[in-house]
Order: structure tokens, then C-alpha cells, then sequence
């Protein structure tokens, strides 16, 4: 009656049921062997490394991956960086960024997992570095450093990077020769009250003695000019949601303006002359909030802030509807446009009385991040001279963040004039000044200057560090051509109400309104996974009440709500946690005063 | 029962009624009120995705504002041209179109075979193996194992990866077995009668009767498919197979890559400083939005005409 | 006998087998081998299928051990800590922790709960759209109402902002009319969260999830119509006698199926629309597990976590499946 033969007996069944099973039991332990290695156990570590100098050029074409946590492009890198690159090392860079993957450090780990981070690896020194090492995926550079001249320059931080560990592991950077009492950032720092100066200077320079004293001048400001250009309504402050992190981002910058910087939970002065809890009442980062929620009150601080994004706040500033920042680099670039600033309009930097801004001091150790060369890297010895030519001076020009303000390659975007002394060109000025989309020429790669701009992200050695050639920092905005050239209205009347300084650095060091931290390298060691937990845990509250009081309806509400904060915090295990970040705190103190010490 | 009424016009075998009776009052209250309702309804889903359209041709600092609602305002398509130029566009377009098409392919078939498959009583097991496939939906092992397994497999970097762990999906195959017990027995018995082997029985005759789930199974395969990026992001590290939607995934999402970058910076701020000032504007983010919900506007009426009353399944009684 | 009646009747007579094979059928059970012929030829057209949904199903599981160690990636399972249950107790750990595990835990039920209870509007949205006529404004709408479903969660943020932000659209528009004086807050207010996600929710999938109903309605017997037709049927009781119950067990399946899913509601609707004011009544366990760090090095954590979650959800799934079988005589698995 049907038409298929079904193995009706027992014994067919029985067999064929043994075959599959076979089948798949088969597949399951290939499968399984086949991962076993990867889960079961770090990967060995591959220490071949030839010796002997780099070659001059390299023959055969190749693609490296560069894992890089720094980086917010992905893929393979293109234009004038890109050239430069493949005509010195024959050699591509296809970037992998966690930063635009996402998922926190989901790629990190899958890659680690797998046993290939990646060819180049720039990563943050501490735990990853450590357990890179310890995990066998980095190689030891021994051999290669010993060929590396321009790192070489650099010893004492290549030494204190690869400090515990047996052999070269890890290459620093944002180094320099620089003192470590002296600041990193160039022209401008990180931190500073910015504001509108054309409108500070319509109601007559009032005087600013206190961060307090700031509100009743925005409030004057914004009544000056309630609707910007484009129709929306202007605002003294305004904030947003997304970089939180330990604590409300937003309120944590007005505290540096007083020499705080974060540890953790833990505000630590520049000089070490006070450690605070956040949560504390009379803490800064509390005083923050309260000048949050005063501005508020008095209507200055934007509705939009509790629901904005970073972005919808850039657009914002780019439109001139905000009046206050806490960064010089975001305020400026935003809104110092050549039309804003011919027009007379522009941020600058408020001359508050009583302000000692923090401020990163050079570090001769380096900064947070490394570099290193994986250990399944195919060519480690190429990868290596590329690392050693990043810190070269021609390295230098060409890779260092673009708003660091490196001056690009010698050639394209400057070249020495006629009195031997650096000046941007005219394509230089038209690429660094404006936007980026100045078109770079053809025969040095092509494209936009800003996305063939190196998309590593790393500053190798610092860009205020002098070029021994020319005699003048790396970074054109120091030159005295540049500065002749960019002086506009805004610029020359904020110079002669602020001392006839040249820059805002300029001006809060002969002020005496700068606190430099020097700059010590010192790296806090991970947190144990029970102290990471609380920790997340307890960011969360802190942030969600920390915004509850900048909004609060009055002052009642806003102590009654610093109150549950502390209650809630204290009751997730606060003083764990705390206790932890003091004792890093005086620790990275300890680690200042050394450096300071021994090399100022 | 019954032989087939007469040939008919698709409307009046949906509304026999209307060939009939007259439009009452209150029919007429009725219809109004309820294509008022779906228009509304249709209104309100369509109205931001044509805030979208309006604010991808808008100038651009007027869109950042949100202050594009009704019409565009400054059009211009520079945000269009400026997307197409990514590097790279034409060839994840062209990964992302493959995947979609294979995996889809492959999904429905396997979906449409294993929902048959399950309703045979007779398959040994098949009670125990249902329940294996359906309970994989609630638990999941974590990103690291899978990703283990995947590379040990050999398909990390490897096209093969946008398609195979698709092709068993839980869901369609319970939307493929219960369209199926809905179908009458008869179908199975009389094919089994003229000795049809199993296959056959699926491929010649329910298959072809299947076309409403088959098409919405394609649908909703075709969609993950389209806009899957978590995959790329995961195993992927070549360039050239990359998909459409993580390319427009990375230039989408760079301000939530800032915050995450600004979360770990801890402090020292000026690494981001680059990224920061350098904002994709809001009104790209939304091209690149309505550029990859387009081609999937396009298809879906392909699929609707699946949507129609299948007349043959009345010729199979008597 | 009554218009019901008929109706039933004819539902079941189209439901039936012939003779032919009613016969058939009869002949195979009398066959002598106790239970009845389970083919295992059949399942081994599926057994490839079943090999790879085992690989990448079922095989990632061992993952659960990292939920025993400190497991460190780059380590390795060998070179990672053994830590036993400490992730587990230290989900229980403080009062305050287990205060805020309660809330996210009601969070979650409730948005469950109101999926749960509005699942059915897709069903009654494919049936009263297959009563409009015009074949152009059905396919219209049905394209249109999908539209929702493709825009990311992310921009649709975008867009609720430019519409319900204190600045957007819509308190523009009622300060216009004098209507109100100060800005309404939606977005960052504590009031009616889960009324607002329920309706992001449903706008969102109402018209994706009628596809399937739509699809179903198409596959329906038209001889049920036109009998009922001939019995002098109005519009709506042939809804509710023939529609309807054809698309029961579909919705049924799906219904029991989406109960199992009860502590999964989605992370990404609600991180969007998260801030400090929303945050106690949005935050679902998805969204928990992600805001305490869980994509960080807290890996073995989030092992844990998972881990319970697919336990409680399988349990779930059983119970339901228990259930069903007692009160409808079938189970859904």
C-alpha cells in the first residue's frame, strides 16, 4: 500500500540507529576538539623575533590588523596616511576598533577568546596588558628594540611600561622630553569655564570671583541674546546623558576647575592636598549639582538636557544656543568659526578668580595606552619599524591626532619658508583650519585631508614637544607664523583683558590659575571582579540620583535626595568600593611626587 | 460537500455579500469608521519614517534642531551623495543582497520542511525532537562560546556564517506546522495512497499550498537577514564581507561609540577630543536610515500578492 | 438547526477525512506492533537539520561553566580563577541590591504582562483590515503599518525627541495654542512609563505581528464563507464563527510560546529611552544586566545571569506546555 521499504525490524533499527548516533557523536567531538584548545588554555606564545637592523624597504605587500581601542573608524584606512604607510612599509592597516563595534568590550574579548587580538595591538596598559601578556598573545620586542632609535629616545618610559615583566613587551605613548610638571595639552587645556566672550564683554567684564558667581553672569548674557541666529531658543547651560560613567560626567567638570580630578569614586587634587568622596556633602562634586540646580531655578539650564544626546548638544553649540561649556576643545571647534569669529563672536576662556585648573602634566612614563605586536603577527619585524618611525619626527607630524594639532606632513600641509622657520601652507591653513574636507592632491593619496587622516587616534610623543629640526614645536599652533596669521577680533580683545596672554594656557600660567599633576604614568591596577560589580552598581545609582538633584524643585527636595543617595550607596557596599579608590588615589599621588622629584 | 460555486471575481468570493444584499446604514457607519481607524493607524506608523525622508533632503543644522517636521526645508541631496561615496558601499550592498537571498532561500525551505516534517505522527522521535528545536529559542550560552565554536568551525571571516546558523529558526518552524495541521488531512492520505514517498508528498503537493506562511516566513527571514549587523560586528574582520547594514551601523552609531569611549577615558578626555567635534550630522544618520529601509519598501508588495485566497484547496474535496 | 450550529458543522466536515483514507488509516493502526510504526527513516530526513541546530544551539552551552570561574578570556578557562556560586550570591547579596532586583523584576513582569494581555490586537487588526475591501488601501496600510518595525530603535529615539521633547513638536504646538504654559515632560518624567513603552511597543510591531494572522486569513477554506454566506451570515458573526477560531491555534501557540518568554523583554527600546527620571520603572532585567556592566569583564556574571534566565524560561515553557494539556487537551509542544 505505500510505496517505501521501512526497515520494519528490530535489528535494521537498532543499527541504524547506532550510525547515527555515531554520526553524530563524531561531529560533536570534532567540534569539540577543534575549540577545546582555545577554552581550554591561553595560547603558546610565539617567540621568534629576528635581530638586526630593519630593512630599507620592504618587497612583499601585506595587511596588518590593527586592534585599537582608541579609534573611532573601522576598517581599512585610507588617503594621505595611507600612502605615507604603504610607500614606507609596503604595507596596509586594517583597523579594528572596539570603540564603533560596540557592545563595550564584547570584540576585545571574542577576539582574546580565539587567540588573535590582532597584528598591531594599542591597548590600555593594567589588567589587559598584563593578562596579554600572561595569555601569550603579545611578543616579546626584545630584539626589535634594540633596532628602534626613535623609541630608544624614550628609554626611561619603554623601561618603566615593561616594568615586572621579562623582556619588551609594550612600547609607551604620549611621551615626551618635556618635564612632568609641565602640562601636555598645549595651547589650551582640558578643563575651563568657556564662555561667550562677545557677550561677556557687551555687559562690561563683570567680575567672576567664584564658580557661583558665573550664574548670575550667564543669566545676563542669555537675557542679552534669548534667541540664537537660527531661531532656537539660547540657554547658559546645557547637558547630556550619554558619556556617564562612574558619576555624572556633566557634573563632574566643574570640579576640575578647582584641581580635581577622578579616581574612581575618589576626586583627588593635582597636588595631593585632598581626597574627597563624591558622595560626601561638602564635596565638589555635590557643589557641582547645587550649581546645577541653581542654574536651574533660575531657568538657565536647558529642559533638553535630562533627554539629549552628545550630538543634539554639539549641533546645539554649533548654532550658538548654549553659552557655557566645560571644554575648551569642544566649545572652540564647535563655534570659533572663521564667519563666528570675523563676526565677532566666539568662546573663550572666563578669567574666574579663585580657579586652579587641572591639568595633565607631561609624562614621561606616557600615557594610559601601549603598544604592542601580536604574537600570530606575520611580520612582526615591519610592524615593529613602523611602531619605531611613529615616534620619529616625520611619524610624528603625520600621526598625532588631528586635534591635537600635529601639523601633518612636511610637504602637504607646511614646509619651512623662506626664514628657515615652519609656516602652514596655504592648502595646510585651508585643511587644518576649516573642517578637514580641504581635497588633498592626487599624488599625495587623494580625498578628503580629514579622512586621510590617521585613523590610530594615538599620540605617539606629545605635540608641544620641539622639533629639534626646526626649532619649533610639532604642533603649528605654537608657531609665531601661525599665531600671526590667526589673530581676529574675539582672540585680541580677550588677549588684552587677560594679560596680553597668547593662548589660554598662556594666560592660567601666568595667572597662577593652573594646577599641573605631574605627569607620573601611574596606571590604577584593575578591580577585583567583586569591586567591579559594586561598582557598577553603585555608578548607577549615583547617576541617576545626581541628575534627580540638578532638576530638584527646591532646596528641600535636593537634600532629601542627596540623603537616599547616600543611604542607597552606603547600603551597595560604598565603603568597599571607596576604600579601594583611596588608597589608588594616594598611590597615583605617590607615583606624582616621585616623577616630580626625580625629573623636574 | 459542496462543488465550487461558480468562477468568481476575487471580490465577490471575499464579500459574497456584496453581489447580494444591499449597503446598509449601518454597514456603511461600519466601513467608514474602519478604514478611518487603518488610515489613522497607517498615518501614525508612516509619519516617522516620512520625517525621516524630509530630514535626509533638509539642510542639515536645520534637521539637527529637530525643527523639520512637516516639509523639508533647504532640500538638498548632498547627504545622499555623501553616503553612496562610503568606501565600500557597493560591495556590502552586494554582500548584504547575497545574504539576504541565500539565507532566505535556505531558511524557508528548511522551515517549510521541518514544520511538515513535525507533523508526521509516524517519525520516530518526533515529539522528543520538536521539543529540541523549540526550547533553543529561551536559553542562549553567551557570546564567547559561540564564538569558539564558530572560528573552530572555520567560519570566522567566512560568508558561510550569514547563513548557516539561520537556517533551523524555531519560530517559523511552529508558524510552518501549525499552517500545516490547518490544512486537511486528505491532502497527506490521498498522495500516500498513489504511493508518494515523503518527499514527494512535501514538495509536490504541500508545498505549493503553503504560499501565505511560505511568504511570510520569507519575509521575516528576509528582514533579520537585511538588517543583521550583529553578526558582522562579531566574526567579521575583512573588509570585503562586510554588509550593507554594519557599514551603516558604524556611521550610524558613532555617537554612541563616543560615550562609550568617553565612559572608558575616565577622566582625560582629550583622546575623544577628535571624535567629538566631528559629529556625523543628525540628518545623515537618518539617510543612511531611509536608504536601508527602502529596497525592503520595494519588495514587500512582491510578497503581498502571496496574501490572496488560495482557491485551489477547495478542489480537493469530493 | 442555528446559524452556530451550522457553521461548527461545517467547520468540522471540512476538517474530516474521507473514506478512502479513513480506512487507510484504520488498516495502518491494525498492523501488529504495539505502539504503532514509528518511522525512523522520516527522521532521518531531518537528522542533518538536527546536527546543526545541536552545533550551534546546543554545543555553546559548556559555556556555562564560565559561570563557575573568574573567567578571563585571554587566560583561558585554565588560567581563570574557580570561583563556584560567588556570582550567584552576589546577585543576592544586600538588601539595597535585593531592593532593586525586586523593582526591575516588577518592571519586566509588567511589560510582560501588558504584551501579554494587548497580544491579541494583531489578530483583530489582520481581521478587521481583511473586511475592508479595496485591495489598494489594504495592501497600502499593511505596507505602511510595517514601516514601524524596520526603524531602529535608536532613531526612533531620535524622532520621540524631536516630537516630545520640551522643545519638540508637540509642546510647541500646545504653547502655540495656549493650551499650556510650561513644557510638558514626556520623556524624563516617572508618570505612566509603562503605558508610553506599551504604546512605542505596540506601534512599532502592531502591523509587523498582523502578518502572520493576515497570512493565516489567506489560507482559510472559502467554502466555510460561502456556506456561511448561504446560512445568511452577517459580517461579524462570520468573523466571530469562522475568522476568528480559524486563527486560534496559531494565536494560541504563539500566546503560550510568548509567556515563556517572560523575563525577556528587549534591551534596546528601554536603553534609549532611559534617564535618571524614567530609570526606576523602565529599567526591565535586560536592561539591568547591561547597565550594571554586564559586557565588561564581568563575563562570568553575565553567564550567571543568562543562565538563570534560560532555566526560569524553560521551566516557564513546560509549565505552560503542563497547562495546556490539561485545559485544551493538546499540548503546544
Amino acid at each position: 500500500m505505500f510505496a517505501e521499504t521501512p526497515i520494519t525490524t528490530k535489528k535494521g533499527k537498532a543499527m541504524k540507529l547506532k550510525r547515527i548516533v555515531a554520526a553524530a557523536t563524531a561531529t560533536a567531538v570534532v567540534a569539540l576538539s577543534l575549540t577545546s584548545c582555545s577554552l581550554f588554555g591561553g595560547t603558546q606564545s610565539n617567540s621568534t623575533a629576528e635581530s638586526g637592523p630593519f630593512p630599507e624597504k620592504w618587497d612583499t605587500e601585506i595587511t596588518i590588523d590593527v586592534f585599537d581601542g582608541l579609534a573611532n573608524q573601522m576598517g581599512v584606512q585610507p588617503g594621505w596616511f595611507a600612502k605615507i604607510v604603504k610607500d614606507k612599509f609596503n604595507m596596509k592597516l586594517n583597523v579594528i576598533a572596539p570603540n564603533v563595534a560596540g557592545g563595550g568590550d564584547t570584540l576585545y574579548n571574542t577576539r582574546v577568546a580565539a587567540g588573535n587580538l590582532g597584528d598591531l595591538i594599542i591597548t590600555d596598559q593594567g589588567k589587559q596588558f598584563d593578562e596579554l601578556v600572561k595569555g601569550g598573545l603579545i611578543v616579546d620586542m626584545a630584539n626589535y628594540y634594540e633596532q628602534m632609535k626613535n623609541a630608544a629616545v624614550f628609554d626611561a618610559a619603554v623601561e618603566k611600561v615593561n616594568d615586572g615583566k621579562d623582556g619588551v613587551y609594550g612600547l609607551p605613548t604620549q611621551v615626551s622630553t618635556i618635564k612632568p610638571t609641565e602640562p601636555s595639552e598645549g595651547l589650551s587645556s582640558t578643563f575651563g569655564p568657556m564662555i561667550r566672550w562677545d557677550l561677556y564683554k557687551q555687559l562690561g567684564y563683570p567680575e567672576i570671583d567664584s564658580l557661583e558667581d558665573l550664574l548670575p553672569v550667564l543669566k545676563q548674557m542669555q537675557d542679552l541674546q534669548p534667541t540664537a541666529a537660527n531661531g532656537g531658543k539660547t540657554y547658559g547651560l546645557s547637558l547630556f546623558k550619554d558619556w556617564d560613567g562612574n558619576m555624572m560626567n556633566n557634573a563632574k567638570q566643574p570640579t576640575t576647575f578647582y584641581g580635581y580630578d577622578e579616581m574612581g569614586f575618589v576626586l583627588a587634587k593635582a597636588d595631593g592636598s585632598d581626597y574627597q568622596s563624591i558622595v560626601d556633602s561638602d564635596s565638589e562634586y555635590v557643589r557641582a549639582l547645587h550649581f546645577f540646580y541653581e542654574a536651574n531655578q533660575m531657568g538657565l539650564l536647558d529642559p533638553d538636557s535630562t533627554t539629549q544626546n552628545y550630538d543634539t548638544l554639539f549641533s546645539k553649540f554649533q548654532n550658538g544656543q548654549v553659552l557655557f561649556s566645560p571644554w575648551p576643545w569642544q566649545a572652540q571647534p564647535a563655534f570659533n568659526t572663521e564667519e563666528n569669529l570675523a563676526a565677532g563672536q566666539g568662546f573663550m576662556i572666563a578669567p574666574m578668580k579663585d580657579q586652579t585648573i587641572f591639568s595633565y602634566g607631561a609624562s614621561v612614563y606616557g600615557g594610559k595606552q601601549i603598544f604592542a605586536i601580536g604574537s600570530k603577527a606575520k611580520d612582526p619585524q615591519r610592524i615593529a619599524a613602523f611602531i619605531d618611525w611613529l615616534y620619529s619626527a616625520e611619524g610624528t607630524y603625520s600621526n598625532n591626532s588631528q586635534t591635537q594639532g600635529a601639523a601633518g606632513p612636511q610637504g602637504l600641509t607646511w614646509d619651512l619658508n623662506s626664514a628657515g622657520e615652519p609656516e602652514l601652507s596655504d592648502f595646510g591653513t585651508s585643511a587644518l583650519l576649516g573642517d578637514g574636507s580641504a581635497q588633498v592632491p592626487e599624488d599625495w593619496g587623494g580625498g578628503t585631508y580629514k579622512d586621510g587622516a590617521s585613523w590610530l587616534n594615538v599620540t605617539t610623543v606629545l605635540p608641544i614637544q620641539v622639533d629639534e629640526a626646526t626649532g619649533q614645536p610639532f604642533s603649528y599652533q605654537f608657531w609665531p607664523t601661525y599665531q600671526a596669521a590667526t589673530a581676529n577680533a574675539v582672540s585680541t580683545d580677550w588677549s588684552a583683558h587677560m594679560k596680553d596672554a597668547t593662548s589660554t594656557m598662556d594666560y592660567l600660567q601666568q595667572a597662577d590659575q593652573i594646577l599641573v599633576a605631574p605627569g607620573s604614568g601611574y596606571v590604577a591596577p584593575a578591580d577585583s571582579s567583586e569591586i567591579q560589580t559594586l561598582r557598577n552598581q553603585i555608578k548607577a545609582s549615583i547617576v541617576e540620583f545626581s541628575w534627580k538633584m540638578s532638576f530638584a524643585s527646591n532646596q528641600s527636595e535636593f537634600d532629601s535626595l542627596l540623603t537616599q543617595m547616600q543611604d542607597t550607596v552606603n547600603g551597595l557596599g560604598y565603603d568597599k568600593v571607596l576604600q579601594v579608590d583611596m588608597d589608588n588615589a594616594k598611590a597615583q599621588n605617590d607615583a606624582r611626587i616621585e616623577v616630580a622629584k626625580e625629573f623636574g | 460537500m459542496t462543488t465550487l460555486t461558480k468562477p468568481a471575481t476575487e471580490a465577490t468570493i471575499r464579500n459574497p455579500r456584496s453581489v447580494r444584499r444591499p449597503r446598509t446604514a449601518g454597514e456603511w457607519a461600519f466601513t467608514i469608521l474602519n478604514v478611518s481607524a487603518f488610515a489613522l493607524f497607517a498615518v501614525v506608523c508612516a509619519y516617522p519614517f516620512y520625517y525621516l525622508i524630509i530630514n535626509s533632503v533638509s539642510a542639515n543644522d536645520v534637521s539637527a534642531l529637530g525643527e523639520v517636521r512637516l516639509f523639508p526645508i533647504g532640500i538638498h541631496f548632498s547627504n545622499y551623495a555623501e553616503v553612496f561615496t562610503l568606501q565600500g558601499l557597493p560591495l556590502a550592498a552586494s554582500v548584504s543582497l547575497a545574504r539576504t537571498v541565500i539565507g532566505t532561500a535556505a531558511t524557508v525551505l528548511a522551515s517549510a520542511f521541518l514544520g511538515f516534517m513535525f507533523t508526521q505522527e509516524r517519525m520516530w522521535g518526533r515529539s522528543f525532537w520538536y521539543r529540541f528545536t523549540v526550547i533553543t529559542m529561551y536559553f542562549s550560552a553567551g557570546l564567547i562560546p559561540i564564538f569558539i565554536i564558530m572560528k573552530g568551525l572555520g567560519l570566522t571571516n567566512n560568508f558561510w556564517v550569514y547563513v548557516l546558523p539561520f537556517i533551523v529558526q524555531p519560530f517559523n518552524i511552529i508558524l510552518v506546522k501549525t499552517y500545516v495541521e490547518s490544512m486537511p488531512r486528505t491532502l497527506q492520505e490521498a498522495a500516500e495512497m498513489d504511493g508518494a514517498s515523503i518527499w514527494q508528498i512535501f514538495w509536490r503537493i504541500y508545498l505549493p499550498n503553503m504560499t501565505p506562511i511560505l511568504a511570510t516566513v520569507a519575509i521575516f527571514s528576509a528582514v533579520m537577514q537585511w538588517n543583521m549587523f550583529q553578526d558582522t560586528l562579531i566574526y567579521i574582520t575583512d573588509q570585503s564581507l562586510y554588509t550593507l547594514q554594519y557599514l551603516l551601523y558604524m556611521f550610524i552609531n558613532q555617537a554612541s561609540s563616543l560615550a562609550s569611549a568617553a565612559q572608558n577615558a575616565g577622566g582625560d578626555l582629550s583622546s575623544i577630543a577628535g571624535a567629538a567635534t566631528s559629529q556625523t550630522p543628525t540628518s545623515i544618520r537618518m539617510t543612511v536610515s531611509v536608504i536601508v529601509v527602502l529596497p525592503i519598501i520595494f519588495i514587500y508588495p512582491l510578497f503581498q500578492r502571496f496574501f490572496v485566497k488560495g482557491i485551489m484547496l477547495g478542489a480537493v474535496k469530493g | 438547526m442555528t446559524l452556530p450550529q451550522a457553521l461548527n458543522q461545517a467547520t468540522a466536515l471540512a476538517a474530516e477525512e474521507s473514506p478512502v483514507a479513513k480506512k487507510a488509516r484504520r488498516s495502518r493502526r491494525e498492523r501488529p506492533t504495539g505502539r504503532g510504526r514509528k518511522s525512523f527513516r522520516l527522521f532521518l530526513w531531518i537528522a542533518p537539520l538536527m546536527v546543526l541546530l545541536f552545533v550551534f544551539s546546543y554545543l555553546p552551552l559548556y559555556g556555562w561553566i564560565f559561570s563557575l570561574y573568574d573567567y578571563q578570556p585571554a587566560l583561558g578557562l585554565n588560567g581563570s580563577e574557580f570561583v563556584g556560586l560567588q556570582w550567584f550570591q552576589l546577585l543576592f547579596n544586600s538588601p539595597t541590591q535585593l531592593q532593586q532586583i525586586g523593582q526591575v523584576l516588577v518592571n519586566t513582569l509588567v511589560m510582560s504582562f501588558l504584551g501579554i494581555a494587548t497580544s491579541i490586537l494583531p489578530l483583530i487588526f489582520a481581521v478587521f483590515l481583511n473586511e475592508v475591501r479595496s485591495t489598494r488601501f489594504r495592501n497600502s496600510v499593511q505596507t505602511l503599518t510595517t514601516l514601524p518595525n524596520f526603524i531602529s530603535w535608536v532613531l526612533v529615539y531620535v524622532i520621540a525627541f524631536s516630537l516630545f521633547s520640551s522643545s519638540g513638536l508637540v509642546n510647541n504646538v500646545l504653547q502655540d495654542w495656549g493650551l499650556i504654559t510650561t513644557p510638558i515632560k514626556f520623556l524624563d518624567t516617572d508618570q505612566g512609563v509603562w503605558l508610553t513603552m506599551l504604546l512605542w511597543s505596540l506601534w512599532k510591531g502592531l502591523g509587523w505581528g498582523a502578518i502572520i494572522y493576515l497570512a493565516s486569513i489567506s489560507g482559510i477554506d472559502q467554502s466555510l464563507y460561502e456556506s456561511a454566506k448561504i446560512d445568511g451570515a452577517g459580517r461579524f458573526q462570520t468573523m466571530w464563527y469562522i475568522t476568528i477560531p480559524q486563527l486560534m491555534p496559531t494565536y494560541i501557540v504563539l500566546l503560550m510560546l510568548s509567556i515563556a518568554n517572560l523575563l525577556n523583554n528587549g534591551m534596546e527600546q528601554y536603553y534609549v529611552f532611559q534617564n535618571a527620571f524614567n530609570k526606576q520603572y523602565i529599567q526591565v532585567l535586560d536592561l539591568y544586566v547591561y547597565n550594571i556592566g554586564i559586557t565588561g569583564n564581568s563575563l562570568s556574571m553575565a553567564t550567571a545571569i543568562g543562565m538563570l534566565k534560560s532555566l526560569i524560561s524553560v521551566a516557564l515553557l513546560i509549565t505552560v506546555n503542563v497547562i495546556s494539556k490539561r485545559v485544551r487537551g493538546a499540548s503546544i509542544i
